[in-house]
This record gives structure tokens, sequence and C-alpha cells, in this order.
């Protein structure tokens, strides 16, 4: 189970950054930007949300696979690897960032960014100065729902990265063949131990959306 | 403010040193100085393999990681190029499909050992079935069966429930797993009340299992075959040698397999 926790923390590590980092950009795209497609970029980004993990998994097995330009012209190749659970994990967590950060951003106030320009901020600095700050609660609040999220991804890692002991076996992955095998203490541990974490993950959400006592 | 904008900045930084130092960990291995094969294992060799890759590793100083699932997954990951060097199915039909497409090196193709299919009952369940026309009394609830279109021990029970006539009968009664391990699990909890599952699962467990006669069901030609183009081909071959070798032979056997050497091409 150790190791296991290891290729777990590396996973969500790395999902967690490029939901926060990829989350926050899409979400100010969509929350600000007009153009077209942009109804149908978000229902796509949407999808995982409700798509069976299998699915995502067997898109991206298409996408990251042999065949993919990805795979053929860049040589890069993610499959079986814990960078390729990385990536099912950010896909199925994103959306969950997503419907909370753009929501956010949607509810700051554009007379306060206007306000800030008219006083001569940059576009940068009214992002990092207004908009964001105005944000945060909604845009951390889905950085970690998407991070428990991507924590408990099962179906779409195991098509992309297998089940490698070591190398690519996430938590709930042992808790699969735990219980399949008949081993129903460590089941029960493992379990245990990402029930723990999703509610706390859960708890940290609730308290960012409600709303600043001060 | 800023405390949170610090922190939504911190964060990421810090996993990325997390993820950073890993990467260079789970490369080791494989840049190493021993090489380490890497199997694509049909789910039922769970119990079977660990003793058999130990046995490999004593006597060739090579080490192997297995990656275990469903038959179709595996192959599916390998036609999209996963770096397998081994593929140990539980049938023959999608190796052979893998060998059609020239992703697999024909000549490696070889039937590694026959699976057995067990009806399985809990020794506290108070059925001892002594047939399986018994599946149709009234006293047999629930019966755990793997997907019959997936997985090949399912394919196998509804052969043989189909020969003796009972398929249709027994419609009601059953519940379909995705595995044969899903299967024997739910007869195991008590969930079903017997499990068509493969003897290699439940050899060494309490209970009572009544073998279902061979010749009611198609041979389950457990097949490997080693991956085209992978780097580790000389020490693939040698362990799927190995596996058909005499020496694996007694560990087949111990653990509920018939050895297919005679039928292999």
């Amino acid at each position: 189970m150790l190791s296991a926790l290891l290729v777990s923390l590396k996973v969500v590590g790395v999902a967690t950054l490029v939901i926060g980092v990829v989350g926050t950009l899409l979400a100010l795209l969509l929350a600000r930007a007009r153009f077209p497609g942009r109804a149908a970029l978000e229902l796509v980004l949407t999808l995982p949300l409700v798509l069976p993990p299998t699915v995502v998994g067997f898109f991206l097995l298409y996408i990251l696979g042999r065949g993919s330009p990805l795979h053929d012209w860049l040589g890069v190749d993610l499959l079986f690897t814990w960078q390729g659970a990385a990536v099912a994990a950010s896909t199925v967590g994103l959306p969950l960032m997503l419907q909370s950060a753009r929501a956010a951003i949607a509810a700051v106030d554009p007379e306060l960014e206007d306000a800030a320009r008219t006083l001569g901020r940059s576009e940068p600095e009214v992002l990092l100065r207004v908009t964001l700050p105005l944000a945060h609660r909604g845009i951390l609040a889905g950085l970690f729902l998407g991070a428990a999220r991507a924590l408990g991804e099962f179906g779409a890692s195991l098509m992309v990265a297998g089940n490698i002991p070591d190398r690519t076996r996430t938590l709930p992955m042992v808790v699969y063949d735990a219980a399949l095998s008949g081993d129903l203490a460590l089941a029960a541990q493992t379990s245990a131990l990402l029930s723990g974490i999703a509610f706390l993950a859960l708890a940290l959400t609730r308290r960012l959306e409600q709303p600043a006592r001060r | 403010m800023r405390r949170f904008l610090a922190l939504l900045l911190l964060l990421p930084a810090l996993l990325l040193a997390c993820g950073g130092d890993g990467q260079e960990e789970s490369n080791a291995p494989g840049q190493g100085q021993q090489t380490t094969l890497l199997v694509s294992a049909a789910a039922n060799l769970a119990d079977v393999l660990p003793p058999l890759l130990d046995a490999f590793r004593d006597r060739t100083g090579i080490a192997v990681q297995v990656n275990f699932g469903n038959t179709a997954q595996l192959a599916a990951q390998i036609e999209r190029g996963a770096p397998v060097d081994l593929f140990l199915a539980a049938d023959r039909q999608h190796v052979e499909t893998l060998a059609a497409k020239g992703l697999v090196l024909p000549d490696t193709v070889r039937a590694y050992a026959r699976g057995k299919l067990v009806l399985w009952t809990r020794a506290d369940s108070g059925l001892t079935l002594s047939s399986l026309e018994e599946l149709a009394s009234s006293r047999v609830g629930r019966i755990a069966i793997a997907n019959p279109d997936q997985a090949p021990y399912g394919a196998a029970a509804r052969q043989a429930l189909r020969r003796l006539g009972l398929w249709d009968a027994l419609q009601g009664k059953l519940v379909i797993a995705e595995t044969i391990q899903q299967a024997f699990q739910y007869a195991r909890s008590g969930n079903a009340d017997a499990a068509f599952t493969a003897l290699s699962l439940v050899i060494d467990e309490a209970g009572n299992r009544l073998e279902v006669p061979p010749e009611l069901y198609d041979p389950i030609d457990q097949t490997l075959a080693v991956v085209k183009g992978t780097p580790r081909e000389a020490a693939a071959r040698r362990l799927a040698d190995f596996l058909v070798g005499p020496e694996a032979a007694a560990v087949w056997q111990r653990y509920g397999y018939d050895l297919p050497a005679l039928v292999s091409r």
C-alpha cells in the first residue's frame, strides 16, 4: 500500500498542478471571452464528469497511444507510466474545477475590473490583483474538488496506465485488487484512507464556498 | 487575499517538486543495470504467476513486473503501443487477433495452460451439487458467471449450460460479473449461491466444487506471445520458454491448470 500511496501522491500532485493552471486559464476564457464554439468547448470539457471512466480511458488510449500525433510525431509515450495516469486524473478532475472557477470568475463585478483599468492598471495586473483575488474562493474550492476526484480516479487510469505494482498502481487499484482477491482487511484500510482524504477535501471545499465572514 | 494567492501558487510548486522526484525514481528501473520485463497477464493468473516469476528470476536474474487485467482490455492496450514485453492472455482468440495485425511475434504464439471450469459453492451453503442439472432446482437461487461475451470462462460456462439445455431455464438466476474473480467473490461473500469460476482461483479455498466436464465446452487454451518491437525481446522469449517448460509445468498443475503441451503449435 505504501508504494501505491507514493504513486497516488505523484499522480495527484501533477494532476492538481495541471488542473490548477489549465483550469484557471480555461475558466477565465469561458467566463470572460466571447468566441464561437464557446458553449461547445465547455460541454466537451465537462463531458468527463458524466462519461463512464472506461470511456474516458478508451478515448485517452487513442489520444496518447500509437497512431496519435502526440505519440507518433512528438515521440511522447505516456502509456503505462504514472504520468499517463496523471493525464487521466487531470481529465476527470478538470470539469469540477471549471464549474466552480468559471462561476466564481463570472461573478466578479466587471465594474471593479474597469475601475482598475481606468486607474492605469495593465490587463495582467487587473487579472492578478482584482479578478483572481476576488474569485479565489471558487477557484480553490474547484481545485480541491478536482484534486479529490483525481485521487479517486480508477477506470481511465487502468486503461491508460495499467495496474503495475510500484509504477502505476494507485490506491483505488489496491482496493479493487484486494476486494477481488478476498483481502478484505487491506481493502478496508485503503478505503478508509481514501475516504478520510476525500472527507478532508470536501470539508475544505465547503469552508471555501461559505461566504467570507469578515 | 495575498495569502490565498500565495497558497495557490505555492501548492503546485510544492507538488511539482514532489512529482519531479518521482520521475527520477520511476525511470531508474528501466535504465538500470538489470533487465526488468513487463508482462500483461489475464487476471486469473493472479495466484499462479508470482511463484513462477520468482522461480524465473532466481534462475535468470531477470525481474518481471506484471500488469493484471482483463484480456480484452490488455489486448487493446498492446494495440495502442503499451510498452509490454509479453502478453499472457486468458484465451487464444485475442492473441491471434494481435498476431493477424502484426503486433506480436507470430512464432512466439503458444498455449501455456489450459483452464478448468468449475462450479463452486460455499461450504456452509448446504449446497453440495453433484451435477449441473441441480442448478435448476429451487434450492439454488443466484448463480454468478463472468460476462460470457468478454471473459473466456464466462463463455465456456454459457457453452456448457447451452449444451445441457439449461441456459434458457437459468436466465432468471444468473448474475453477470465482470471477471471470474468477481463471480467467485459474489459466491464467497454469500451474495450468490454458486459461481462458475476457474479451478485455479478456488484450488486452495474451502467450499464445494464441481468440475464441469471438459467435453461440455471448448478448451480454454490460455495463450501467450511476445510483443513485436520490444527492446527486450531476448529476455521476453526466455520467459515465454520458461512458462511452457518442464519446471513451470508442475506449478501450473499445482494451481489447477492442465498442460496444453500436446495441443500447442
